[in-house]
């Protein structure tokens, strides 16, 4: 029996291993190493940005002959059947602009994702906490008053988009196509003249991949040769050392929390009844924005970025106290805050909870805050540093960075996967535009078009996030917190300033 | 930096001059630039079209040609749109070309056969021999259906450049093997009395034979070929016309050049030519009156096709101008945005043209 299960496993198992089973042809392992297998495309990484490419060049009729292979530390397997139930949400969320989804789509990749899952949002508030002056973001402007409101940002769980990518990828299996799952780069090197023999692949990227599996160990690693070595492979980006590409770049000495909550019912119905809004609070005294972005069910995703110490507190403190943290953030003045940020764990005094509800009685009642938090998930609360990197150049030759091993950004826009997906989208474009004008892929005039399309777009944002960040993170009522009022007023009243804004960052 | 860099390249070829040796230049050819300036390892040929002063100025841009910041960048860019003008003339009409497997249909077919003359070395040739399916039964995965590349040029250094070039791309390499793709250091002169040496070896494309005995490809491209023409020894109508004998009935004979007006004259030879940083291409590229217009091809074409029709012992008349075709489509080199397709810019500098023969 051929049986079906080996066919959807196919794209899990390496290469050799492949033939192994499948042929029962022999093979002796000092042929491999001597001749590397040669691919067209080798993605480093399999998160949303190197799935994303190896998608987008499965759905091109152009690039859907070319030999690619992905290698992945993870378990893919793991990923394909992650499943959840639908009151809970993975703590990794991310925001999708409307030209992310765009590309989903056009990739088909979008059906493969479950949407009961995702959440659109179609007004997004971003108040200064110091001053109170307020921007709104919305597509009213845009649209008449008849439509529905256009989505500003779609969330979805980085799960629930990996999960769909690889099923997109698996739809179009065929010979074309490995998956090295829990697989590690051993190493790579530049390849060698084969001289009468073969090619010369002096200058093409070797790549050796090792199992991580135990007892796998003692496998000789498989060789690969890369016209193109795709680095998706974050922050530090083994592809990147290997094309000797330095970055410049910052940490910023502050943690982004996040965790899962679920939400008490608004205190009035929104309007119209699906509409969602997703929230942001500047808090200067704090070190950085708390915001809160909607996910289904009432529930929504915390992204508040803090000082490693405040960070720390607020991880170590109880639900209830967290929760009343979480609130208060959105809620109290910066002196209230930052008095309840100072206050001891666990006493049975002066509980955290208790302090917010009399000093809410002594803050003035605002318009257009969030639902109160009444839960958290348990497990979700975690933190990471945030950083600032920029590659100096996405390309050599041969090599090409794509998503966070060309750049990391500040959080508080949520830009940062979108710009990874614009990557590939480009580099997509690129190697199509090359395949069919029998350019080598690999080559860096091909190449070239690629970083020409994203670099100083992802340097404009990546510098407009860390303004921002900079801009908020001064406290007091200086001169620029002034400043930084007023121009948010001004923008919120100048439509064609704020839909340019807007249409900015939304990649439209 | 791009007008500078001959220079500095040919200085540094002198400076390493003792240690190599004239004969064995094929094996060392590290540095092919310097030996064909010292020893005149270029064929020799009794009637040829090529211009020795073009062969030492092109012996000096050798050793950089594959260099994407190099001299010869501008030729890289332009190099997707000679793709580009081909695809647009078979979309026009396409030669009947060899006979098609089975297995595709004829629009899709690779089974068009290509000769490229004045390769130099190998732009156009090594990325048209990239699009040419390994299977052969295969469907041609870009519009210009390449079954075979024979490119020729007669500048050995260039020649052997190309050849080293094409060994670093696995599946241009895979067609060399087969023969499928070949790079031939000759004249078209050479090739048109069949005394190429490959044409005789067996792994030779099957290419048709015209009634005189020599080759006859369905392509014939010629970029940037025809204002490099030596008028002492020829005249390029002369050399259009042995161009257009290449040429199987009903196949294309495409090219680009550069045509001989006031605004083409300020664009290449005051422009282009200028020094680091306004200059994109070397000093001494381009000789003005050599310059090309548009009508002067298209009445060359026309004598060209009559003159292949010829036989030794009729000639023939404007029927040999039946179901001929003419296509020119000005291009355009902006900085920062590369080149761009400007129809009614023929006049201005850069153009393509395409004649076809009738059948």
């Amino acid at each position: 029996m051929r049986s079906i299960s080996r066919a959807a496993l196919r794209p899990y198992v390496c290469h050799s291993c492949r033939n192994g089973i499948g042929a029962g042809r022999r093979r002796f392992a000092t042929n491999s190493s001597q001749t590397p297998e040669i691919y067209d495309v080798v993605c480093v990484g399999g998160g949303p940005a190197g799935l994303g490419l190896l998608a987008a060049l499965r759905a091109s009729p152009v690039t859907s002959k070319l030999k690619v292979a992905l290698v992945e530390s993870q378990d893919l397997r793991k990923a394909r059947s992650w499943d959840l139930d639908s009151t809970q949400f993975s703590n990794r969320v991310s925001s999708l602009t409307p030209s992310t989804v765009e590309f989903l789509r056009k990739i088909k990749a979008w059906e493969h994702l479950d949407v009961d899952r995702v959440q659109e949002y179609q007004d997004m508030q971003v108040w200064d906490g110091e001053t109170g002056s307020r921007i709104s973001f919305d597509w009213s402007t845009e649209t008449s008053p008849f439509e529905d409101m256009r989505t500003v940002a779609t969330m979805t769980e980085n799960a629930n988009l990996v999960r769909g990518l690889l099923s997109r990828i698996e739809a179009s299996g065929d010979e074309n196509l490995t998956l090295f799952s829990n697989t590690t780069v051993a190493s790579i090197e530049n390849g060698s003249d084969l001289q009468s023999e073969g090619p010369d692949l002096s200058a093409w990227p070797i790549i050796s991949v090792a199992p991580t599996a135990p007892g796998a160990q003692a496998q000789s690693p498989t060789r690969i040769a890369a016209r193109l070595l795709v680095g998706a492979d974050g922050i530090n980006s083994p592809v990147r050392s290997f094309a000797d590409i330095s970055t410049q770049g910052w940490d910023y000495n502050r943690h982004g929390i996040v965790a899962t909550l679920a939400l008490g019912d608004p205190d009035k119905p929104s309007f119209p009844a699906n509409m969602r809004t997703a929230y942001q609070r500047f808090l200067p005294a704090l070190g950085g924005p708390i915001a809160l972005l909607p996910l289904p069910n009432n529930h929504a995703t915390l992204v508040w970025s803090t000082t490693p110490e405040n960070a720390a507190y607020l991880k170590s403190l109880s639900t209830p106290a967290f929760l009343a943290m979480v609130n208060a953030a959105f809620r109290l003045s910066m002196t209230d805050l930052t008095y309840m940020m100072g206050m001891e764990r666990s006493s049975d005094q002066f509980s955290h909870e208790d302090e917010l509800i009399w000093r809410l009685q002594h803050t003035p009642k605002q318009s257009q805050i969030p639902p109160s938090a009444t839960g958290v998930q348990e497990g979700t609360v975690a933190s990471f540093p945030l950083r600032f990197r920029h590659a100096s150049q996405y390309i050599s030759p041969r090599v090409a960075l794509v998503g966070d091993a060309a750049h990391v950004i500040h959080p508080l826009a949520g830009q940062g996967l979108n710009l990874g997906m614009a990557d590939v989208a480009a580099l997509s474009r690129t190697i199509e535009y090359a395949v069919s004008h029998g350019m080598d892929i690999g080559d860096l005039l091909t190449l070239e078009r690629y970083s020409s399309e994203r670099y100083l777009p992802n340097a404009k944002i990546g510098g407009a996030c860390d303004l921002l960040h900079k801009m908020y993170t001064i406290p007091g009522q200086g001169p620029i917190t002034w400043a930084r009022s007023l121009g948010l007023d001004v923008i919120d009243r100048l439509p064609f300033v704020k839909s340019f804004l807007m249409k900015n960052a939304e990649g439209y | 930096m791009a007008s500078l860099r001959p220079r500095s390249l040919a200085l540094r070829a002198l400076r390493t001059a003792p240690t190599s040796s004239g004969p064995l230049y094929r094996h060392t050819s590290r540095l092919p630039s310097l030996l064909s300036q010292r020893s005149p390892n270029n064929r020799s040929h009794s009637t040829s079209s090529v211009s020795a002063d073009e062969v030492s100025h092109f012996s000096k841009l050798a050793s950089s040609w594959w260099d994407p910041m190099g001299p010869s960048r501008i030729l890289h860019l332009m190099n997707p749109l000679r793709h580009e003008f081909i695809a647009s003339c078979l979309a026009d009409s396409a030669p009947a070309g060899s006979p098609v497997p089975q297995s595709s249909t004829p629009e899709t077919a690779a089974n068009l056969d290509y000769l490229d003359i004045g390769c130099g070395g190998g732009i156009f040739a090594e990325s048209l021999a990239r699009t040419i399916p390994l299977d052969r039964a295969a469907s041609a995965p870009t519009p210009t259906r390449a079954a075979s590349m024979t490119a020729i040029d007669p500048t050995t250094t260039l020649i052997q450049i190309a050849r080293d070039h094409a060994r670093m791309d696995p599946t241009v390499e895979a067609h060399m093997r087969s023969g499928r793709f070949q790079y031939l250091n000759t004249t078209l002169e050479d090739v048109l009395a069949g005394s190429t040496p490959a044409s005789t070896s067996a792994s030779t494309p099957a290419s048709s034979s015209s009634p005189t005995g020599h080759q006859q490809f369905d392509m014939v491209t010629l970029f940037e070929v025809i204002e490099h023409i030596d008028p002492t020894t020829t005249t390029p109508q002369a050399f259009l016309a042995n161009c257009l004998r290449a040429l199987k009935p009903g196949g294309w004979l495409i090219g680009s050049t550069i045509s001989r007006t006031f605004p083409s004259w300020i664009l290449n030879q005051v422009i282009a030519e200028a020094p680091w940083p306004i200059g994109v291409v070397p000093r001494g590229t381009h000789e003005w009156s050599k310059f090309v217009n548009p009508s002067e091809l298209y009445s060359w074409a026309q004598e060209g096709l009559m003159r292949a029709a010829d036989t030794n012992v009729t000639r023939a008349g404007p029927a040999a101008l039946d179901g001929m075709r003419w296509k020119c489509v000005g291009t355009i080199y902006v900085p920062g945005l590369g080149w761009k397709i400007v129809p009614g810019s023929e006049d201005w500098g850069n153009y393509f043209w395409a004649v076809k023969k009738g059948i």
